[in-house]
């Protein structure tokens, strides 16, 4: 992109202090804004592209994701790509040292991942510690005592950080390109099962403390400990699962008359959650902490209250009222909610509840209160609220407090709040399934398109949901372009997506089945085409379980299927088609619906063929249908037949009984006729 | 060896969607569509365009696959609607044209001199660009304070950089790495041309006729021929008396002269020849 720029004059406006140019304003060159002011300006006059998927993807037909499985292993080959072309620059730095990047990119040249320094001294201790070898840190650190050598204070310290941050386990050898994303998945996992199963999944994941290990040892090594050492060590221990040393330590602390820091009584406030078995005596333990905090002159943050609050989730009906409180507090103080706050509360006061005993109010509250705010990342929790309050609306039923939520995730840059791949489509997909609960379908129908796919993928059941709505609307024209996008996003194969579809087409005939000469008005025209759109998705669908039957052996056709695709071939006049799914009746085993049958008796009366009509009755008598009863007599009745085609009828195992057939047939046809 | 999967096994062949185009409104918003500048995406593009040369009977190549579509540059990112938003968002950023230069004449009057300078984005790892260094510096030799000698003077220092028509001096400079250099250099360039050119140097005088930009009748050999031939006929016709200066004096010798600094200067045409013709003709006494 080229652009260029073109000044009058080098700048001397003291020669013009005529009259008429006074009012000239001094023209400095420099840039006193952002440097990518305005690009951020100009990117204020684009919208999102509803038709397109995010950006990350390549915009080709071919290579578009089309479901949310696909979207995710798309973007992870991307990053894969990314970590293999890491990982051979970091492996063979000397062929990638020329740096064209003006200014330096220091991101781009190959990082160093050994350290240097060979000798044994604090510098090479240092060294290790920067790059996070735990154990060739602990064996420098060991050396250095046999030597005789002390190590610094802050050294020491910096040593007890890094033991405690990874509980005295190596981090894995490719720790620079994992995601990090597997502790919240399985948290949130967590967050449902009850506490037994939580702690099975804890050992599963992390690392437990063990006693008399590294870090302790070293601990109990040092000539002199200040309050940064036990602070280390208090949330290490809290981290690894260790809240009774935990505790122990703190009371050590304070004998020695030191003071802990803010993140340390956080620590501590998990701590004594998870000790104790009765909810007041945790609360109250807690309670002083607080209290001790105070005395000790450290003010409280953000994270404080949120510890507090996340700790209140696990007491149920207990908690609500502490929450409350400290949510007072938290105001009086100062300090700002973050979204994190306000998940924890939601899900406090909606996790157990149970519609008939009556649900709390308190989501209009928060509602009321964050409208219209802009939020900043401030806890690492703050990407599970928009999730929570969805499923809030969702089961309260409430439409315009969706609106309010969804209105917020587009305020300013609240949208980044949405979290990962599966959170983001539990949002929509929950919203979704309000809108076509509650909304008018004009307006679901334009959410949907605004929304997919550049959104969000759907799920089958959010096109059932929309298929629902479309039927309680009256909008069943829509049905094709609704299995046209079910073909797009990858539900091809979903039998009862697919049997809810023909179901829909099939249940009344649309007006005006006969062949039209000339249409009298455009409804009928648009009515005659509709039973034709019927037909091409009915013959659509079919052709996607005839390919499913082709790879697997088993025939999959549900006899619904069968039922309502003959119905749709019929009423569109497509009677060949209608013959040969009669056919695969006999072939599938598969029971045809009696009223089925009735409607090929009559398009065979219509097309005056008195050898289909006994095709009908002989596949009526294969199944031993009460109906093949009706059926001779309509087929005696209305078509003329030969001898011999009277005599066949006659030999019918099923018509010849008139024991338990159906009660309207009021001529015995035993010994046929 | 392994196992070859037989046909109807293997997973099927992903299938590539609709374009997406199918799905656009007709009133879509397209500055989002094509934000910034991208190449040619047959699927987003909802136009039927088609490009190439046809082969005998048949029409230009449809826009899917089309790689000459993808060649050139295409300005979908600026219709007039974005533009317009554009320009919109950059209002905040500028500041106001002052009122008192509301004409093209006041603005040369205030700010002669015109600089012109290029910036350049790219795409990649490095901001740098060699060609961001080049500084172009236009300015009316009116508006400078100059004389008809250091008029001339200058004109014959700067050679091609100087325009007749426009009577635009253009100094182009990129022989400084940093465009902040070439810039003061060309400023430099400026000033020293301007005095120089104000200074008159002892070989100035050895100017010869070869060296004058336009024709000057005085002292010429035009004059000299005209002279000489006069008094011949003047002494022919027994009227010696007559003087050069008395000759100089006459209105025909003015006129002739006039036809002749004309015709040397702006060149043969219709007009100058038979101008030149009669003033001959009346010197000569031949009409």
């Amino acid at each position: 992109m080229q652009c260029e720029e073109s000044e009058d004059g080098g700048g001397s406006l003291g020669s013009l202090a005529e009259g008429p140019l006074q009012a000239l304003p001094a023209v400095d060159g420099s840039v006193d804004r952002d440097k990518v002011a305005v690009l951020q300006a100009l990117a204020s006059t684009v919208n999102r592209d509803t038709t397109a998927v995010p950006y990350a993807f390549q915009d080709d037909p071919y290579l578009i994701p089309t479901s949310s499985v696909e979207s995710r292993s798309f973007l992870l080959a991307k990053k894969s790509g990314e970590n293999a072309a890491k990982f051979i620059i970091n492996s063979h730095p000397k062929y990638f040292q020329k740096d064209i990047a003006e200014p330096h990119i220091p991101c781009l040249m190959p990082e160093c991942f050994e350290p240097q320094l060979e000798d044994v001294s604090e510098a090479a201790l240092k060294e290790r510690i920067k790059l996070r070898k735990v154990k060739a840190s602990v064996d420098m650190f060991d050396q250095l005592l046999q030597a005789g050598t002390t190590v610094s204070l802050e050294t020491t310290n910096s040593l007890l950080d890094l033991l405690c941050y990874y509980g005295d386990q190596e981090p894995s050898a490719y720790y620079n390109f994992q995601q990090k994303e597997k502790s919240e998945e399985l948290e949130e996992a967590t967050e449902e099962n009850t506490e037994k199963s939580k702690k099975r999944a804890g050992h599963q994941f992390g690392v437990t403390w063990r006693a008399k290990n590294n870090a302790e040892r070293i601990f109990a090594l040092m000539p002199e400990k200040n309050a940064h050492s036990y602070c280390t060590m208090i949330r290490g221990m809290v981290k690894h699962r260790a809240p009774v040393q935990a505790l122990n330590l703190y009371a050590e602390l304070l004998n020695n008359r030191l003071h802990a820091d803010v993140n340390t009584f956080n620590s501590l406030i998990e701590a004594t959650a998870v000790m104790n078995e009765k909810f007041d005596e945790k609360w109250n333990n807690m309670l002083e902490l607080l209290k001790q905090m105070v005395a000790q002159k450290v003010k409280p943050n953000l994270q404080t209250f949120n510890t507090i609050l996340k700790c209140l989730r696990r007491f149920y009906a207990f908690g609500k009222s502490p929450a409350l409180q400290t949510l007072r507090e938290m105001k009086a103080i100062g300090i700002e909610p973050s979204l994190a706050t306000y998940h924890y509360i939601i899900q406090l006061f909606y996790q157990h509840e149970n519609p008939p005993k009556g649900s709390s109010l308190v989501i209009y509250d928060i509602m009321n209160e964050i409208v219209g705010k802009k939020f900043s990342p401030q806890d690492p929790d703050d990407d599970m609220f928009f999730q929570s309050a969805m499923k809030v609306c969702s089961f309260l039923k409430d439409l315009e407090l969706a609106y309010q939520v969804h209105g917020l995730l587009n305020t300013g840059d609240n949208r980044k709040f949405i979290g990962p791949d599966h959170r983001r489509n539990f949002y929509y997909s929950k919203f979704f399934n309000l809108l076509c609960l509650m909304e008018q379908i004009d307006v679901t129908l334009q959410w949907y398109k605004d929304l997919v796919p550049s959104v969000f993928f759907p799920h089958s059941q959010t096109l059932m949901d929309l298929l629902q709505a479309l039927d309680v609307a009256n909008r069943l024209d829509m049905v094709p372009q609704v299995w046209k996008d079910s073909k797009e996003y990858g539900h091809a194969f979903r039998s009862d997506l697919k049997e809810e579809i023909l179901m829909l087409m099939a249940r009344d005939p649309q007006p005006a089945e006969v062949v039209l000469i000339k249409p009298v008005s455009s409804s009928d025209c648009a009515a005659f085409q509709l039973q034709e759109a019927f037909a091409d998705c009915a013959a659509d669908i079919r052709s996607t379980f005839e390919s499913q039957d082709a790879r697997q052996m088993a025939p999959q056709w549900p006899a619904s299927a069968l039922n309502c695709t003959a119905v749709l071939f019929l009423r569109a006049g497509r009677t060949q088609d209608a013959w040969k799914m009669l056919g695969l009746f006999r072939k599938h085993n598969k029971i045809p619906r009696s009223e089925l049958l009735n409607e090929f008796m009559d398009s065979a009366k219509a097309s005056n063929s008195p050898a289909q009509a006994i095709e009908i009755v002989q596949l009526a008598s294969a199944f031993s249908l009460p109906v093949c009863e009706g059926l001779t007599q309509r087929v005696m009745a209305d078509f003329a037949l030969s001898q011999e085609q009277k005599e066949a009828l006659g030999h019918l195992p099923a018509c010849d009984s008139d024991s338990d057939s159906s009660s309207d047939s009021d001529s015995d046809i035993s010994g046929g006729k | 060896t392994t196992e070859r999967t037989s046909r109807s096994e293997r997973p099927p062949r992903r299938k590539a969607l609709p374009p997406r185009t199918e799905k656009m409104a007709v009133d879509q918003d397209w500055p989002s569509v094509y934000p910034v500048a991208a190449p040619f995406k047959p699927s987003a593009v909802p136009l039927p365009v088609r490009m190439g040369y046809p082969v005998k009977m048949g029409v230009p190549m449809a826009k899917e696959g089309n790689l000459e579509l993808l060649k050139i540059p295409n300005f979908l990112h600026l219709t007039p609607v974005a533009i317009k938003k554009h320009c919109e968002a950059l209002k905040d950023f500028c500041t106001e044209w002052p009122a008192a230069l509301d004409s093209d004449e006041k603005c040369e009057k205030h700010f002669p001199i015109e600089i012109d300078t290029a910036d350049y984005v790219s795409a990649g790892p490095s901001i740098r660009n060699p060609k961001a260094r080049v500084v172009t510096l236009r300015v009316k030799l009116s508006s400078l304070n100059l004389d008809d000698h250091a008029k001339k003077k200058l004109i014959k220092l700067v050679g091609e950089r100087y325009c007749k028509t426009t009577d635009v001096l253009t100094i182009k400079t990129d022989r400084c790495p940093l465009k902040r250099q070439n810039y003061d250099y060309a400023m430099y360039l400026l000033t020293v041309l301007y005095h120089e050119s104000w200074k008159t140097e002892d070989w100035e005088k050895n100017k010869t006729e070869a060296d004058m930009e336009e024709y000057i009748w005085t002292n010429s050999s035009s004059e000299k021929n005209i002279l000489e031939t006069l008094l011949q006929i003047k002494a022919a016709e027994k009227n010696p008396d007559v003087t050069k200066e008395e000759l100089l004096g006459t209105k025909e010798i003015e006129d002739y002269k006039k036809c002749v600094v004309s015709l040397k200067n702006e060149g043969d045409s219709e007009n100058t020849l038979s101008q030149y013709k009669d003033s001959v003709k009346r010197l000569l006494n031949l009409t």
